[in-house]
C-alpha cells in the first residue's frame, strides 16, 4: 500500500497537468484566505457606520465578496 | 587612444610569449578555458534566472542578515561574485531591491568568492582534476544542445566546470613545467615594495581578466609550483579583491543611479578591505598561521593558507564595514544624487533592467506606474481638479462644489509631452526584450501593454469630455452645470477609490476588490435617464445639452472603464503571483447580479449610458 502511494505520489509529480493544476488551487486558497478576512474587515465597518447610503454601499460590497468567495470554493470542488 | 591600442599590445605580448615558451602557452590557455568556463557557468545560471533565483532574491533580502547569507551562498554555489553582483545591480535598477539590502548582498558575495580559493587549494591541487572534468564537459556537451531550458542550463554550468576544472589543470601543468625553464619565484620582491607592487599586478590582473576568482588561481597554482612566494601571493588576493571591483563598475555604467550607488559600495568595501589588508598583513599573516595550525593545515602548506588568509581579511573587512552600512548609504545618496529626471523621461527602463526577465517585467510595471501617475493628474486637471483633491472624499466634494476658474488644459500637449514619450519608450522596450521568455514573464507583459492602452484611452476620454464639460461646468444654467459636475465626481471618485486601493490593504485582492467598484459602475446612475428626460422636457435644458451630456455620460463611462482595466494589473499588489486565481474569482455580470439579489427584482435594467448622434 505504500509503495502505491509513493508510486501515485510520483506520477503525479510527474504529471505536468496535475502538478498545474495543484498550483492553481493553491492559489485559489491564498486568495480565498485574503478574501474571507477582507468579508469580516467590512462587516466590522459596517456595523461602526451610521450613514444609510455608505451602510447600502457597505453591504453590496460585502454581498460581492461573499459570493467571490462562494465562486472559489465551487471552483475548487469542481 | 589607450583603449585603442590596449588590445593590439596585449595580443603582440601574448604573441612573443608564445613564441619564446610553449609553457606560457599552456598557462595562457589554461587562464583563457578558466574564463571559457565562468562565462558557460554564468550561461547555465542564466537560464535558470527566469523566476527562481529572483523568488529567492526577493524572498531572501528582506533583513539585513539574509542579504549577507544569500550573497555569500548563492557566489559559493555560482562560483562568480560577478555575476551575483551584476544581478543585484539589475534588480536594484528595477526597484526590487533596496540600497542597503544591495549592499548586504555584496558584502556576502565577497566572502563567498574565498570559498573559490578553498576548493582550487583543497581540492583542484590535490587531485587530477582533469580527470573529472572530462566526463562534465562531454556530459555537458550533450546537455547544451537539449531543447528544455532546464537541461540547456544544467549542460552550460557542467560544461561550465568541466572548463574551470581543466584551466585549472592546464595552469598547474604550465607553471610546473615553467619553472624548469624560468623561475619567476627570482621577481619576488619582499618587504612593502614587495607587497605594494604585488597588490598592484593583482588588480591589473583581475582588471585584465575581469575575474578576481581567475587570478586567484593562477595566484594558487603559481604558488603551488613555487613560481611566486607566500608573501606575494597574499598581496596579488589582495589586489585580485581591489580589481575585481570593476566588473561591477562597468555594469553599473548602464545602470541608473542605485546601480551607480551600489558599484560605488563595492569600491568602497573592497578598497578599505584591502587597505586593512595591507596595513596589517603582518598580524593577518600571524593570524593565518594560529588558525592553519588549529585546524590542521600543515605549516608549509601555503595554499591553504592563502585560501584562510583570503577568508580572513574578507571577513573582517564584512565585521568592520557592517555597523556602518548605515552611513555607507547615505554618503552614496549624498554623493551620487540622481539627476533631476524630466517628467517625461523613462525612469526605470534602463539597459540594466533587461538583463532578466523579471527585472525588465518589474521595469516595465514601475514604468507604467510612472505613466499612470502622469495620466492621474491630466485626467484630474482636464476635470479642472488638482491631484491634491484626490486625497479624500470631503476635499473631492469640497472642490466639486466650488466654482470653475480658469482656462481648460491642453490635454493633447499634456498628452504629448507627459505621456507619449514613455508610451513609446515602454512599447520599444518591451519589443527589444521580450524574446524567449517564459509564458508568465509573457503574460505580464501583455497585461502592461493592456493598461497602458486603457491609460492613453482613458487620456484621449477625457479629451473629448474636456470640450462640453469646460463651456457648462462654468456657465450660467445651473442644471446641466450638476450634471457635469456630477460626471466630475464620478471620474474623480474612481481615481480616489483607485488611489486608496493602491496604497491600502487591500492592495493583495487588488483585483476582487475592483469588482466592487465595477459594479457600481455598471449599474451607473439609476435615476439619470428619468433626470435627462425630464429636465429636456420642462425646457431646463436645451436638447442639444442634452445630447451633449448622453455623449459625455459616455465618455465618462469609457474612462472610468479603461481605469478599472488599467488598475487589475498595475495594482494587482505585492502577491501579484495571484492575479491569475484572483482573475478566475471575478464575478460576470449574471453572477453580480445574483450577487446583489438583482435577478429577480429587476426587469427593466434600464439603458447603460451611451453615446448619442449629434453634439
Amino acid at each position: 500500500m505504500k509503495t502505491r502511494k509513493l508510486l501515485d505520489k510520483l506520477v503525479a509529480y510527474l504529471d505536468g497537468d496535475a502538478r498545474k493544476r495543484k498550483k492553481e488551487k493553491d492559489e485559489i486558497k491564498a486568495v480565498l484566505k485574503k478574501l474571507k478576512r477582507r468579508e469580516k474587515k467590512l462587516k466590522n465597518l459596517l456595523d461602526e457606520t451610521k450613514d444609510a447610503d455608505k451602510r447600502t454601499a457597505l453591504q453590496k460590497e460585502i454581498d460581492i465578496v461573499h459570493a467571490q468567495r462562494k465562486k472559489g470554493v465551487r471552483l475548487l470542488k469542481a | 587612444m589607450l583603449r585603442r591600442i590596449l588590445l593590439p599590445v596585449i595580443f603582440l605580448i601574448l604573441a612573443y610569449g608564445f613564441w619564446i615558451s610553449p609553457d606560457f602557452k599552456v598557462i595562457a590557455a589554461g587562464v583563457a578555458i578558466f574564463l571559457f568556463g565562468m562565462l558557460a557557468l554564468e550561461e547555465g545560471f542564466k537560464a535558470f534566472t527566469g523566476g527562481l533565483l529572483e523568488r529567492l532574491l526577493r524572498k531572501t533580502t528582506d533583513k539585513l542578515w539574509k542579504s549577507l547569507v544569500f550573497g555569500v551562498v548563492s557566489t559559493t554555489l555560482m562560483q562568480s561574485s560577478s555575476l551575483v553582483s551584476v544581478i543585484t545591480i539589475s534588480f536594484l535598477s528595477a526597484g526590487l531591491l533596496g540600497l542597503a539590502a544591495g549592499i548586504g548582498i555584496i558584502f556576502g558575495a565577497n566572502l563567498g568568492t574565498t570559498t573559490g580559493a578553498w576548493l582550487v587549494a583543497g581540492f583542484g591541487l590535490k587531485v587530477n582534476i582533469a580527470a573529472y572534468a572530462m566526463p562534465m564537459l562531454v556530459f555537458g556537451v550533450i546537455l547544451v544542445f537539449q531543447k528544455s531550458k532546464a537541461l540547456n542550463g544544467i549542460g552550460y554550468i557542467l560544461a561550465g566546470m568541466g572548463f574551470l576544472f581543466l584551466g585549472i589543470a592546464y595552469m598547474k601543468d604550465g607553471f610546473d613545467a615553467f619553472k624548469e625553464t624560468l623561475d619567476l619565484s627570482q621577481f619576488a620582491l619582499p618587504g612593502l615594495l614587495g607587497l605594494l607592487v604585488y597588490t598592484l599586478v593583482g588588480i591589473a590582473a583581475t582588471v585584465i581578466m575581469q575575474s578576481s576568482h581567475a587570478t586567484l588561481v593562477i595566484t594558487i597554482t603559481a604558488l603551488a609550483a613555487g613560481q611566486v612566494t607566500y608573501e606575494n601571493a597574499l598581496a596579488l588576493a589582495i589586489g585580485s579583491n581591489v580589481g575585481t571591483t570593476i566588473t561591477a563598475i562597468l555594469g553599473a555604467l548602464s545602470a541608473n543611479i542605485e546601480g551607480k550607488r551600489l558599484a560605488g559600495a563595492h569600491l568602497i568595501f573592497n578598497v578599505i578591505t584591502g587597505t586593512i589588508a595591507i596595513v596589517l598583513i603582518k598580524p593577518f599573516a600571524a593570524s593565518v598561521d594560529v588558525i592553519s595550525a588549529a585546524i590542521g593545515i600543515a605549516a608549509d602548506d601555503y595554499t591553504l593558507k592563502l585560501a584562510v588568509f583570503h577568508t580572513l581579511f574578507n571577513l573582517t573587512g564584512i565585521v568592520v564595514m557592517l555597523p556602518l552600512i548605515g552611513r555607507l548609504v547615505a554618503l552614496l545618496e549624498g554623493s551620487l544624487k540622481a539627476k533631476a529626471k524630466h517628467i517625461s523621461e523613462p525612469r526605470y527602463l534602463t539597459e540594466s533592467a533587461e538583463a532578466f526577465p523579471d527585472t525588465a517585467v518589474e521595469a516595465v510595471r514601475n514604468e507604467t506606474l510612472h505613466i499612470y501617475e502622469n495620466s492621474r493628474d491630466i485626467i484630474a486637471s482636464g476635470l479642472y481638479l488638482h491631484p491634491a483633491d484626490l486625497t479624500s472624499e470631503a476635499a473631492l466634494n469640497e472642490r466639486i462644489a466650488a466654482s470653475v476658474h480658469g482656462s481648460p488644459t491642453d490635454i493633447q500637449a499634456a498628452y504629448e509631452t507627459r505621456v507619449k514619450p514613455l508610451y513609446n519608450a515602454v512599447i520599444e522596450f518591451i519589443s527589444r526584450t521580450a524574446t524567449g521568455w517564459e509564458q508568465q514573464q509573457m503574460a505580464d507583459l501583455h497585461w502592461l501593454r493592456n493598461a497602458n492602452r486603457h491609460l492613453v484611452e482613458a487620456i484621449k476620454g477625457t479629451k473629448h469630455l474636456q470640450k462640453n464639460l469646460s463651456i457648462y461646468v462654468r456657465g450660467d444654467n445651473a442644471h446641466i452645470r450638476d450634471e457635469y459636475n456630477r460626471l466630475r465626481l464620478q471620474i474623480a471618485s474612481v481615481l480616489l477609490l483607485l488611489e486608496q486601493l493602491r496604497n491600502g490593504e487591500d492592495a493583495d485582492v487588488a483585483i476582487l476588490a475592483l469588482d466592487g467598484i465595477r459594479a457600481r459602475l455598471e449599474r451607473g446612475d439609476e435615476a439619470y435617464t428619468d433626470r435627462l428626460y425630464a429636465m429636456i422636457r420642462e425646457h431646463r435644458i436645451t436638447p442639444q445639452m442634452g445630447t451633449s451630456l448622453m455623449n459625455d455620460t459616455g465618455y465618462a463611462h469609457d474612462i472610468q472603464r479603461d481605469l478599472m482595466g488599467m488598475a487589475e494589473t498595475l495594482f494587482a499588489g505585492p502577491e501579484r503571483e495571484l492575479a491569475p486565481a484572483q482573475r478566475k474569482l471575478q464575478l460576470d455580470e449574471d453572477e453580480m447580479a445574483d450577487a446583489l439579489g438583482e435577478r429577480a427584482a429587476s426587469n427593466d435594467p434600464g439603458p447603460p449610458p451611451g453615446k448619442a448622434d449629434g453634439a
